[in-house]
């Protein structure tokens, strides 16, 4: 079809519609709202053929979301943030249920403080949650991971729910160009939703029964966690098709500029845009840089990522979010996929940044580059960044004298 | 020395109670101990787990007791029970104290290398008071078998008592059932040996070949539970007086009552729980009650 | 009542089962009872939604006692899992993926922790959707599973695990029962009924009446708890057909908003009747009889009644007790 402006939220909504979803259960929040809004649109008009239903919360509309998936409907719905978190209790149950839909995720830094504004604390407290995780980059991305998305979950190999993330306004509102596939090659990738024991009049099954005993609990998350590892093949044959029909390539991980660069640098979603422009000023300047993107999250693709970050002088890790006290969520992920590496980087390097939708300059990201290349190899491990401009601090310090302390 | 004792019970019997009590005991004199119980889906009737540790030096042992000196099995109909297993791990050489009327090689779940005491304890209670609460018996049983002096037991059984918030009277009943209990066991001593067990660990490829999801597919399939074994007082039909009116097959909450291919109400006990009720609303007085091993 | 129920005498109970023994419920359950007499009325043809509670212990992987389909949800959101179930049949059928015989009566059960507090937010959203589902509150009055803490159903002067009797709290609960009848009725839920095991025929005719009427159908069944409140389970129906006599438990059914009693004591037992018969009432009468709360409680079924006779004038009302 012929390429069109559209934001993330809108490429998301297009691609539940060309994915055939049956039943979108919905909550407003923002950034995510305007996905359900077109969908409103769309299914009143007529335009899509889906049931459409306004709950009372993101716990109940991810418990109806579940319901449904498990009744046979192919399901589709988002959230933000805070509503993430009041449905967490679901995401673990829909994937111990083993129910596939698909849940966008826009991305949305959690209060307190309350921001608009997105970074990964949202998405990535769900990562143990069962649910498969695929992060975007773009507007196009959004769509496509979309399709990808359903084929994973309902791979009968697979079974399981999945997250589609955005970045709230780098991607949600954004307009970029998106080209969207044809309905009828769609519909060639993703075959219909064909669940193996859906609540039946004629077929009655219990779900969601309780276990008691710790060995059968063990016996099933057991289960999930070799699904959930068998969605690395299932994606790639998926995306293999995809490739096919659409011409676009999409792999676990991706690679900028990797084939001699000593200092490589980990991101994920919308900001990778920037790290691949810093990538280019430094290489420039003659360093040889490059850049390693994670689009998908879980399963975590420990091989692919060991693979392209071994024998680098120094990576460095950067994580848009934080869990204090420890500090980026992803990078002790890609340390233990590094650690039996033989040939492993000489150091990695820490650096959170981007918090609550903080702007980031591709000077900042250049920075990066110039502390990778300081980093005593072999030394101590290095001190970790925590990004903040000086116009920033000093704009943050007024602030907080503008409120005032109790002398 | 360190003794683990295992007692196997009944919702309701007083497993946990018992636990604790024996805790308190050998806690009282100069032990190091340990005790908990294990929640499931008990409720009053279904088998129920509960664990002493006691020792002269310091526990490093915690959780289910795979390998149990002294089982306390307070319902004889669990030594039959695959849910329940009591004499699972027993060591050999170790000691099985049975609530039964039984004789012991009745009730020693086919183990002829272990010693088995057997006490009518059921009896007893309801003599003393007046229920089937066997938790102050069986403790008592279990602590005079293991060596524990009187007087740090029956502080021990009055604190755990009053925790569970008895009357003084029911405490004073207790204490009487107790002392009669403990008199007439003698110590034991025990040479155990554990036996030889070594389960191979399956690997993660082996575990998942399944479709993992936990539908059950076969719904309705509960007969196997067999809750009768739950049951303390059996309902009975007398079928002079049975006019099929259907009252209590109405109130029968376990679905346990049905219309036979005669048109008489019968009842199934494989998973009648003996509740009553039955018995109770019967409007002509035709269901009488027996009591479960008393016939 | 209509009078064209199938329904006369007790004998008249459907006699097809469909929970098969061997439940896990305690001995005497008023919960599954009230399930089993439910799903007779009801018929085949069902999916049961489940917030967490005793019956949620019911369906312990791998048995099942109940021959129907079976979804536990999570403690605060089973209305919505009805929801999920009641759309997914409804867009199936619509697009022709899915049969019209398979179609389903979607029943959510939960206890009154779930009824009365956790899930009371999901609940107004289903009433205030108009989804077509039922609703079967076992209402033992307090969170039984987890051994009998407050819920916001407990009576006053009821003692519970978190409402202990002390010196300073002689009566337990100095909190009021929630009325959940009245409040799903303000949601303008179109049939809104209370139950008792110990009232089948009127049990199973309410059932009937709600499976004529389109949209939320709620029901509050007051299920005795011999764990919970101690009682010899034998004892159940008694309890519960004493809570009737004493006009402590009304039974009535609102159709549309209009509320109708469907039995009307002819005169109150007095509920210290109905208390002494069980342990969590049992410091009102030990180690002294306590009649100021007795009397309390006496009075708030006497006024009740009182305006029950005030606002349906046309019915015979009970003599207070």
């Amino acid at each position: 079809m012929r390429p069109e402006l559209m934001t993330g939220n809108r490429a998301a909504a297009a691609a539940a519609k060309l994915a055939r979803v049956d039943y979108v259960p919905a909550y407003p929040i923002t950034p995510q709202t305007e996905i359900i809004e077109t969908i409103a649109d769309w299914a009143r008009e007529g335009t899509m053929d889906a049931k459409f239903v306004q709950l009372e919360s993101e716990h109940s509309m991810m418990t109806a979301a579940g319901a449904a998936a498990l009744t046979g409907a192919r399901v589709f719905t988002a959230t933000s943030s805070q509503g993430l978190l009041y449905a967490m209790e679901m995401l673990y149950n829909i994937s111990g249920w083993r129910a596939p839909m698909v849940l966008m995720n826009v991305s949305r830094a959690l209060a307190a403080p309350i921001v608009l504004e997105p970074d990964h604390n949202d998405v990535l407290s769900a990562r143990d949650s069962g649910f498969l995780q695929l992060h975007s980059e773009t507007c196009q991305e959004v769509a496509d991971l979309v399709l990808l998305a359903y084929r994973v979950a309902e791979d009968k190999r697979v079974m399981l729910p999945a997250i589609v993330n955005l970045d709230g306004f780098y991607l949600s509102f954004t307009r970029e160009k998106v080209s969207l596939p044809e309905q009828a090659e769609v519909d060639r990738f993703l075959p219909p939703y064909d669940p193996p024991h859906p609540i039946r009049a004629t077929r009655p099954v219990s779900k969601g029964s309780a276990v008691m005993e710790g060995y059968l609990y063990s016996y099933f998350r057991y289960n999930m966690h070799a699904a959930a590892l068998r969605a690395k093949e299932a994606f790639s044959e998926a995306a293999r098709d995809f490739q096919d029909l659409f011409g676009r390539a999409y792999g676990p991980v991706e690679g900028y500029r990797l084939d001699d660069a000593e200092y490589v640098l980990v991101m994920s979603n919308s900001f990778t845009t920037l790290g691949r422009q810093a990538v280019n000023r430094v290489r420039e300047q003659g360093v040889k840089a490059g850049l390693l993107k994670l689009r998908m999250v879980r399963p975590f693709p420990t091989e692919e990522v060991a693979a392209l970050l071994k024998g680098r002088k120094v990576d460095a890790v950067f994580d848009q979010n934080l869990s204090p006290g420890l500090g980026g969520i992803l990078y002790p992920e890609i340390a233990a996929s590094l650690y039996h590496v033989r040939d492993r980087p000489g150091a990695l390097l820490p650096v959170v940044g981007g918090l609550g939708g903080k702007q980031l300059t591709s000077d900042e990201m250049c920075q990066v580059f110039e502390r990778m290349r300081g980093v005593d190899v072999g030394g101590e491990r290095p001190e970790p960044m925590f990004l903040m401009r000086d116009e920033e601090l000093t704009k943050a310090e007024r602030a907080v004298a503008t409120a005032g302390v109790h002398g | 020395m360190i003794l683990r004792v295992r007692f196997h019970g009944r919702g309701g019997q007083g497993a946990k109670t018992a636990s604790r009590i024996l805790g308190n005991a050998a806690f009282n004199d100069g032990y190091n101990a340990q005790d908990f119980p294990i929640y499931g889906a008990e409720r009053r009737g279904a088998p129920v787990t509960a664990f002493t540790r006691f020792s002269e030096s310091e526990i490093t042992e915690r959780g289910f007791i795979f390998s149990p000196d002294v089982v306390a099995v307070m319902d004889d109909s669990l030594t039959a029970d695959p849910t329940a297993s009591p004499f699972a791990g027993l060591r050999k050489g170790g000691l099985a104290i049975v609530n039964t009327a039984k004789p012991a090689a009745e009730v020693n779940g086919g183990r002829t290398d272990i010693a088995v005491l057997t006490l009518d304890l059921t009896r007893r209670a309801l003599d003393t008071l007046g229920k089937a609460v066997l938790s102050s018996g069986i403790a008592a049983a279990v602590a005079r078998a293991s060596g524990i002096t009187s007087e740090a037991f029956m502080r021990g059984l009055v604190e755990e008592l009053k925790e569970v918030g008895l009357s003084d009277d029911a405490i004073s009943k207790n204490v009487a059932l107790a002392t009669a209990i403990y008199d007439v066991v003698s110590p034991i001593k025990l040479h155990t040996e554990e036996l030889p067990a070594r389960a191979d660990l399956v690997p993660l490829a082996v575990v998942v070949s399944g479709e993992g999801t936990e539908d059950v597919v076969n719904t309705g399939n509960s007969a196997s539970r067999h809750t009768g074994n739950w049951r303390i007082t059996k309902p009975v039909i007398d079928y002079l007086k049975c006019t099929d009116c259907m009252i209590c097959y109405a109130y029968c909450p376990e679905s346990a009552m049905s219309a036979g291919p005669d048109g008489r109400i019968a009842i199934d006990y494989d998973n009648c729980k003996g509740c009553m009720i039955c018995q109770t609303e019967c409007p002509l007085r035709a269901i009488g009650s027996q009591m479960e091993g008393l016939q | 009542m209509s009078t064209a129920t199938k329904f006369k005498t007790l004998k008249d109970i459907p006699k097809e089962e469909y929970i098969a023994p061997g439940n896990t419920m305690c001995a005497g359950c008023g919960g599954i009872l009230a399930v089993r007499i439910f799903h007779k009325a009801l018929g085949p043809n069902v999916a049961w939604v489940n917030a967490a509670g005793c019956m949620t212990i019911s369906v312990s992987y791998p048995l099942s006692p109940l021959k129907s389909n079976w979804l536990y949800t999570a403690f605060a959101s089973a209305p919505a899992g009805a929801q999920g179930i009641r759309d997914a049949l409804d867009v199936l059928m619509a697009k022709g993926k899915l049969q019209k015989s398979e179609d389903l009566k979607v029943v959510v059960v939960t206890g009154d922790g779930a009824a009365y507090d956790i899930g009371f937010q999901s609940t107004a959203g289903a009433i205030q959707r108009d989804l077509d589902f039922y609703y079967l509150c076992y209402d033992n009055e307090a969170y039984g599973n987890t051994g009998f803490q407050m819920s916001s159903s407990t009576p006053y002067a009821s003692s519970s695990k978190t409402t202990p009797v002390t010196a300073a709290y002689p009566y337990g609960n100095t909190g009021r029962k929630k009325d959940l009848f009245e409040a799903w009725r303000a949601m303008k839920a179109p049939y809104v009924a209370t139950l008792s095991n110990s009232h089948g025929v009127d049990f199973l005719r309410k059932v009937e009446k709600g499976e004529g009427i389109r949209g939320p159908k709620l029901y509050i069944d007051f299920a005795a708890c011999p764990t919970g409140w101690g009682f010899d389970p034998k004892y159940s129906i008694e309890v519960e057909k004493l809570a009737v006599q004493t006009g402590v438990w009304p039974l009535k059914e609102s159709v549309d908003g209009v509320v109708r009693h469907t039995y009307v004591p002819r005169a109150l037992t007095p509920v210290r009747e109905y208390l002494r018969t069980q342990e969590r009432y049992g410091h009102l009468f030990k180690p002294v009889e306590k009649p100021e709360a007795i009397a309390t409680i006496q009075r708030s079924v006497n006024d009740y009644w009182a305006k029950v006779a005030a606002e349906e004038s046309t019915q015979a009302t009970p003599a207070p007790a």
